[in-house]
């Protein structure tokens, strides 16, 4: 066996399902390819090619199109066609074109099926049912399997130090070290001799070695830096970095990988984590006296959602934690509102709409939220609820959940008002549904009462789900709503991206991944009238039911928390950045194996909602 | 040399005057006929690892082949092999092929290895890079030990470059037609270099690209592809 096609294997050993393979096959499967060449806008599959084969992109891109000619999907590099050797119709339903130069490896059917049926981990890929794939995909994006809660013990240095190493060369003068710290607003700096660590300098060694000493500033920074370091390495957990620095009475450890330094971690990042568990943000909460100590520690929610997903916890921990934050702060709003305007004329409801009812925030979500009032009010009690909405919604907008772009507030008149109007609002939706209507009354239908004295929320709430369960016409309209936004697969279980603009070459994975599900579970829960908002609950609550198989809930539910996770982890590498988390992914950040289990998920919403749409005949309204 | 019939005529008339060998059965298979379609004709990628760039001095360290049967590259044929080197292998030329004489001297017997070269090129066109070195070396070790140099129907990825470059008038530097400049230009991916196996890979490729580029849908025949 020749070796030199190490490069080769080595490229399949990165893919799946090559990956599954054990190193000695994967030495003897490069002598068992052929390899084309196909320039751009070349048909795909090539025409002359008359024997079936396992299609594996090597380099380039293929577009994909079915037989009108809609794009279904794309090939990238390491991406495997659709197996012509379970059907050859497969490869002739094909409309491919090369979209760039593209090399491609074929892998002749018989030596696919003869790995197919001696590496059942291999063979998984072809046939293993998606939802298998799929639960076992969570635990690998949940980084290090799930945690609950976020603890130093738990979490890697690597993940609380920053982006930037801040360095300076030892001839840098003390006058110029200072001023790089001060700039760079950190209390550390890294001393190295081109990329070798020469000592550290703290703020501390800047008081008692210079200015104390009388030492001066112009005097190059070996002088007082210091040399003798002990270091930490990226993987250590947090709690261990804090025992070696207590240990050693020292409050900065240079991170090392790999012999190079990467950073430092310093005390005030092991507390600064501490003090972002939403645990310590809510004590804060409770005991903020006014807006300006609320909107400050509303500033640590981005910080929350980095060291939770840090420490691993799944999309569901992070929204319960982030909604458990945004709720205190609301909660404590009206609290405040309340204490500067006196007690209400009589007893209302506030409610919370959307991703705060579900229980389903992450860091900038935007906020909905309405009054149901105990009466009808006179101008002058409607006007009292109107500054305590406007006092509270105005608060939650400079704590960072911004004013709901659809008016959908209790600022709006529309939306303050008595038990009665609400009935007759519901009993409009749910018995005349017009689809427009719907779409934006369907913030509603994810409805919980966040201050609720008197209890009023309850007959409405029954109310409004004796009507749903009974209404086939408005479910068929909501199943209608939810099947609108399909998953970005083409057919071929290829990923159908965003072309242009901003997002070039992304897909909308809340739009497109998470919104769905969320969608089908509101559906499955009105129908069978379910009190739950929460998409997870409401999955769990109905699964086995006439709508929805127990499988097919399980597998919606492994869905939304794989992608929601990916997700969340997707919003805080960009918060880590600096940069505004939004849900815009490239299939290019994920790794192969992550990027299958992504068409494994949608592949999977694709086949729930054709159920949705079939059951409720869902067509005939859209 | 692009003449079909003048060409048999001597490959005929050689065989009378070969003895029976590798070299000889290498010229009883006819040589590709210039008029075929490209993708109807076999070819051999071959690269060669030398100690240096001249045959009459200079001896083969490695070879490295791959076939390529019209437009697709069967890995399935790619053949390593290392050559017992005769002379101590030079510093210099150490560096380059990163091959030790160590590792040359558990190589083979440089007459077996030929023989097997022969042998996969028996009626392919010799495919290679800068093909001028490939064939003076092989034609200097055939010329040793079988006493004739090989006729051999040769496509130079490196003309084609020259030619297509030179066809839009583009001025270009020697280092825009090196292989990893055309690999690049092709979307191929970067093999390592100086490797016998992985740069035969190489320039089998991107001949396979060059062919594609050439391939306008019109006929395009392997004398079209010559050197």
């Amino acid at each position: 066996m020749d070796i030199e096609l190490i490069e080769i294997r080595d490229f399949l050993a990165s893919h799946p399902p090559f990956d599954a393979l054990p190193e000695d096959v994967l030495a003897t499967l490069p002598k068992r390819l052929t390899v084309r060449y196909l320039r751009r806008g070349s048909k795909f599959p090539p025409e002359d090619e008359k024997t079936p084969a396992l299609y594996i992109l090597r380099r380039g891109a293929i577009e994909l199109r079915d037989r009108s000619g809609e794009l279904i999907g794309k090939l990238a590099e390491g991406d495997t066609a659709p197996s012509a050797c379970d059907d050859r119709r497969i490869q002739r339903g094909i409309q491919g074109t090369t979209s760039e130069d593209s090399l491609i490896y074929l892998l002749p059917c018989e030596v696919l099926g003869k790995l197919r049926a001696e590496y059942p981990d291999f063979a998984a890929h072809f046939d293993q049912s998606v939802s298998e794939r799929l639960r076992s995909a969570i635990d690998s994006v949940t980084e290090r399997g799930p945690i609950a809660g976020t603890s130093l013990m738990t979490v890697r240095v690597r993940d609380l130090i920053g982006e930037n190493l801040v360095s300076a060369a030892p001839e840098t003068s003390i006058e110029q070290a200072a001023r790089i710290m001060s700039e760079a607003r950190c209390s550390s700096l890294i001393i190295m001799d081109n990329d070798r660590l020469r000592g550290l300098l703290t703020v501390r060694d800047l008081r008692d070695r210079c200015l104390a000493a009388g030492l001066s500033p112009q005097r190059p920074v070996s002088e007082i830096m210091t040399q003798t370091l002990h270091t930490t390495a990226a993987d250590t957990l947090g709690f261990q970095a804090l025992l070696t620095m207590s240990r050693l009475n020292v409050h900065h450890l240079p991170v090392m990988r790999d012999g190079q330094v990467v950073g430092v971690i310093s005390t005030s990042d092991l507390v600064r984590f501490q003090s972002a568990n939403s645990v310590y943000l809510v004590g804060d909460i409770h005991k903020a006296e006014d807006l300006k100590t609320l909107v400050a520690t509303a500033r640590k929610i981005p910080e929350l959602q980095i060291h939770l997903v840090a420490s691993g916890a799944t999309a569901d921990q992070v929204g319960q934690a982030i909604t458990a934050v945004t709720d205190a702060i609301n909660l404590r709003l009206i609290e405040l509102a309340e204490r500067d305007l006196g007690p209400p004329p009589f007893p209302y409801c506030w409610m919370v709409g959307g991703s705060q009812a579900r229980r389903e925030q992450s860091a900038h979500s935007d906020q909905d939220n309405a009054l149901l009032l105990a009466q009808a009010p006179t101008p002058e009690q409607d006007a009292y609820f109107q500054q305590l909405a406007a006092k509270v919604t105005n608060g939650l907008n400079d704590c960072g959940f911004v004013h709901c772009p659809g008016d959908v507030m209790a600022s709006n008149p529309q939306w303050r008002q008595p038990l009665s109007t609400w009935r007759n609002y519901f009993e409009d939706w749910i018995e005349r549904p017009q689809p427009q209507a719907l779409l934006n009354a369907s913030v509603f239908f994810d409805l919980r009462a966040l201050h609720d004295p008197e209890h009023l929320f309850e007959s409405l709430q029954r109310e409004i789900l004796r009507k749903t369960s009974e209404n086939r016409i408005f479910i068929a309209h909501m199943a209608a709503n939810a099947i609108k936004h399909r998953p970005p697969l083409g057919f071929f279980r290829n990923f159908v991206l965003i072309r242009g603009g901003e997002h070039d070459h992304t897909f909308d994975l809340k739009l497109r991944g998470t919104v769905p599900i969320i969608d089908m579970a509101r559906v499955h829960a009105l129908s069978a009238g379910i009190p739950d908002v929460n998409s997870l609950e409401r999955l769990q609550m109905v699964a086995g039911s006439a709508a929805l198989s127990r499988d097919g809930a399980a597998n919606l539910v492994d869905a939304l928390e794989f992608i929601g996770t990916l997700r969340v982890r997707h919003q805080a590498n960009q918060l880590r950045a600096g940069e505004d988390a939004d849900n815009f992914l490239s299939p290019d950040s994920l790794s192969p194996l992550e990027r299958g289990h992504m068409k494994d998920a949608f592949a999977l919403i694709a086949s729930l909602q054709e159920t949705l749409g079939q059951r409720y005949q869902a067509g005939r309204f859209s | 040399m692009k003449n079909d019939v003048l060409l048999e005529a001597r490959r005929r008339w050689t065989i009378y005057n070969l003895p029976f060998g590798p070299l000889r059965d290498c010229y009883s298979h006819p040589l590709p006929r210039a008029n075929l379609d490209y993708r109807d004709t076999d070819y051999l990628a071959l690269d060669l690892e030398t100690t240096g760039l001249f045959p009459v001095k200079d001896q083969i360290l490695s070879f490295g082949w791959v076939p390529i049967d019209g437009n697709r590259i069967r890995l399935e044929g790619a053949r390593h092999r290392l050559v017992r080197a005769a002379q101590p292998i030079s510093a210099d030329s150490a560096v380059i092929h990163q091959i030790t004489d160590d590792q040359a001297a558990e190589g083979e017997p440089l007459k077996d290895v030929l023989a097997d070269c022969l042998r996969a090129l028996g009626g392919r066109v010799l495919v290679a890079h800068h093909a001028r070195i490939e064939l003076g070396f092989l034609a200097a070790a055939c010329r040793q030990l079988f006493g004739q140099e090989p006729l051999l129907r040769v496509v130079d990825t490196l003309a084609l470059a020259r030619r297509s470059l030179e066809r839009r008038q583009q001025a270009y530097r020697p280092a825009d037609v090196r292989l990893h400049a055309l690999a690049e230009h092709y979307n191929l991916p970067q093999l390592a270099a100086h490797n016998a196996l992985s740069d035969a890979l190489n320039t089998a490729q991107v001949f396979l690209a060059q062919s594609a580029y050439l391939d306008t849908g019109k006929p395009l025949l392997l004398r079209d592809l010559l050197t």
